[in-house]
């Protein structure tokens, strides 16, 4: 279980980035790397070997303003061309296990789902991810693995399944706990499909450990009419099997918001009192 | 002289009482009163402290009727008319409500309009349900302007063998394209800021620009910033997905009120009155929501196309 109190520097474990936009992906990757490199991890990169200047690494910390010559000359940046090699998880392993064998703290990985997809199969990288799981499980590291926000919907419930650390975008993060998920930030039109993702991925693990689903909303500082539909049809079917969603410390936006809408009395939602 | 016709059971009614004594006033309620016990629905009679006491000596007592203070129900225009909506939307059983009393009007005439413009509105939202209003307004105190506002906006007058249909009044959506509305125009002056919203992405960086201004340059309760900040945000979604993007925002932060233009490119929306009935479970909720956390939107169409909301706070 990781604890929101850490985030948002808590990059830890198999965490998806979730991109509206090029732009938003940008501005994740040059974050990821530089708080990486910051916390003294060995930072690897996946990327096509022919990826045009304005969409590889080097072009994105460029663009803002991050150095890294130095870091790539001493191998704390290291930048892979994608082929079938990079992608196999025993040689992935090799790999950390070296680079925490000659003192870095943590490994820090990252690419996009074309550039895997780029080299094989979405079904086979769906199998890959699920090992990443384990081995984020085992090791320290970090592996933020870029999503567009506009796969569809299967697909995303799919991503969001895999990442056994949680999915980000640019204002919410929805996090995994024991029983259910943790939400933070902003939930919104622009990222409704996201929540429902999540959601659909959780209520499918807990289904069959009890059949509640506990929402924890205490970190969610904006929620509205589209985030909220989101809370609901993310878990219509988890209810229609019998299973139950327990929101837990609404703040009181998220609160109004939700009675407004009349979620605290809906069929299969309990809720907490509003919390100050 | 119109026909006289009687107030129908289980249906929607919304009536005026006009009138220069409180004989006629207690009168009028007796009447009304007597009707909804008879029905069997529950009997709210509301009015200020003062009145409220006069007409519970005349009225006497009963497990069906209540006494209320407007300074408890009557607080804003929108928060009263949903109150009532989710009262009879969500009732688990058929409810027939009958509500008379004296409309508060707000502290001073500046406030008439705004309470002017809830008349109307009850028709639009209470229709569908089993509600009766009866309202009261004394043509000694009141402004001619207040009390035509009130002819236009209740379709039948008078009670009893007395009540009769209204010449003077007019459709929800007709009596807020009139003058008696008073619907507020943007304000003439500079706006704080201006945003323009290319799509949905962005939008958590309009609410951040709408609470900052806000919140800068407004006393403003926080709260109502906050509810402010969510009720345009609603609005700039309904613009992105039912209008076309972009929509542009303009912002204007008074010491004690918030005001927001929000403008799209869209065909333009049929219905001014969208967002004030009962949305139902499968219903578009967003402008219904927002028109409960704010004062009050008004929705227009651009005269070269478009549409445009014009959202207030205070």
């Amino acid at each position: 279980m990781k604890s929101l109190d850490r985030l948002p520097t808590d990059w830890d474990g198999h965490v998806a980035l979730v991109h509206d936009s090029e732009r938003q992906r940008r501005v994740g990757v040059a974050d990821w790397v530089g708080r990486g490199l910051d916390l003294g991890a060995r930072v690897l990169y996946i990327e096509p070997e022919d990826a045009p200047p304005e969409r590889s690494l080097l072009g994105v910390l460029e663009e803002h303003a991050l150095r890294v010559d130095e870091a790539l000359a001493e191998g704390r940046l290291e930048i892979f061309a994608a082929d079938d090699q990079v992608y196999s998880p025993t040689w992935q392993e090799g790999v950390v296990d070296e680079s925490l064998a000659v003192g870095y703290s943590s490994v820090w990985w990252s690419g996009e789902e074309r550039t895997a997809w780029s080299v094989m199969s979405p079904a086979r990288h769906t199998e890959i991810e699920w090992e990443t799981d384990l081995l984020c499980d085992s090791r320290p590291m970090s592996v933020m693995c870029q999503y567009s926000g506009h796969l569809p919907q299967a697909t995303l419930e799919t991503v969001c399944a895999v990442h056994g650390s949680g999915v980000r975008d640019s204002q919410l993060r929805a996090v995994p706990t024991p029983d259910g998920l943790a939400l933070a930030g902003s939930a919104d039109a622009a990222n409704h499909r996201l929540l429902r993702s999540t959601l659909v991925a959780r209520a499918a693990t807990v289904a069959a450990a009890g059949g509640r689903l506990t929402v924890d909303v205490g970190e969610l500082e904006f929620l509205d009419v589209a985030g909220a539909r989101a809370l609901w049809t993310g878990t219509t079917a988890h209810r229609m099997r019998g299973g139950t969603v327990r929101l837990t410390r609404p703040p009181p936006r998220v609160d109004r918001m939700l009675r407004l809408l009349g979620v605290h009395e809906a069929q299969g939602f309990e809720m907490e009192d509003a919390h100050e | 002289m119109s026909e006289a016709v009687p107030i129908v059971n289980g249906r929607y009614s919304h009536d005026l009482l006009l009138h220069d004594s409180d004989e006629e006033l207690v009168a009028g309620t007796a009447l009304f009163v007597e009707q909804g016990l008879e029905s069997g629905g529950h009997v709210l009679v509301h009015s200020t402290e003062a009145r409220v006491a006069m007409l519970r000596e005349v009225l006497g007592t009963d497990p069906r009727l209540e006494y209320g203070l407007d300074q408890d129900l009557y607080l804003s225009p929108s928060s009263t008319l949903f109150a009532y909506q989710r009262q009879l939307a969500e009732s688990p059983r058929p409810t027939e409500l009958w509500a008379t009393g004296t409309v508060p009007l707000g502290v001073d005439v500046a406030g008439h309009p705004a309470w002017g413009r809830y008349e109307p509105l009850v028709n639009a939202v209470l229709g569908p349900y089993a509600f009766h209003g009866l309202c009261s307004y004394d043509t000694q105190v009141l402004p001619e302007r207040t009390i035509a506002a009130a002819k236009a906006a209740h379709p039948h007058g008078g009670t009893g063998d007395q009540r009769t249909a209204s010449p003077e009044y007019r459709h929800p959506a007709d009596f807020l394209s009139d003058p008696l509305a008073g619907v507020p125009d943007p304000p003439s002056s500079a706006p704080a800021a201006r945003m323009t919203i290319p799509g949905v992405p962005h939008l958590g960086s309009a609410r951040d620009l709408v609470r900052r201004v806000c919140l800068l340059s407004s006393a403003v309760a926080r709260d109502t910033v906050d509810d402010f900040v969510a009720a345009v945000n609603e609005v700039v979604v309904n613009g992105l997905h039912h209008g076309s993007a972009p929509v542009s925002l303009s912002l204007w932060a008074d010491p004690v009120r918030l005001t927001c233009l929000v403008s799209d490119l869209g065909p333009g929306i049929a219905d001014r009155l969208a967002g004030y009935r009962y949305p139902g479970a499968d219903g578009p909720k967003g402008l219904w929501v927002a028109r409960q956390l704010c004062e009050e939107i008004f929705v227009g169409n651009l005269p070269g196309g478009g549409c445009d909301a014009l959202v207030i706070a205070k």
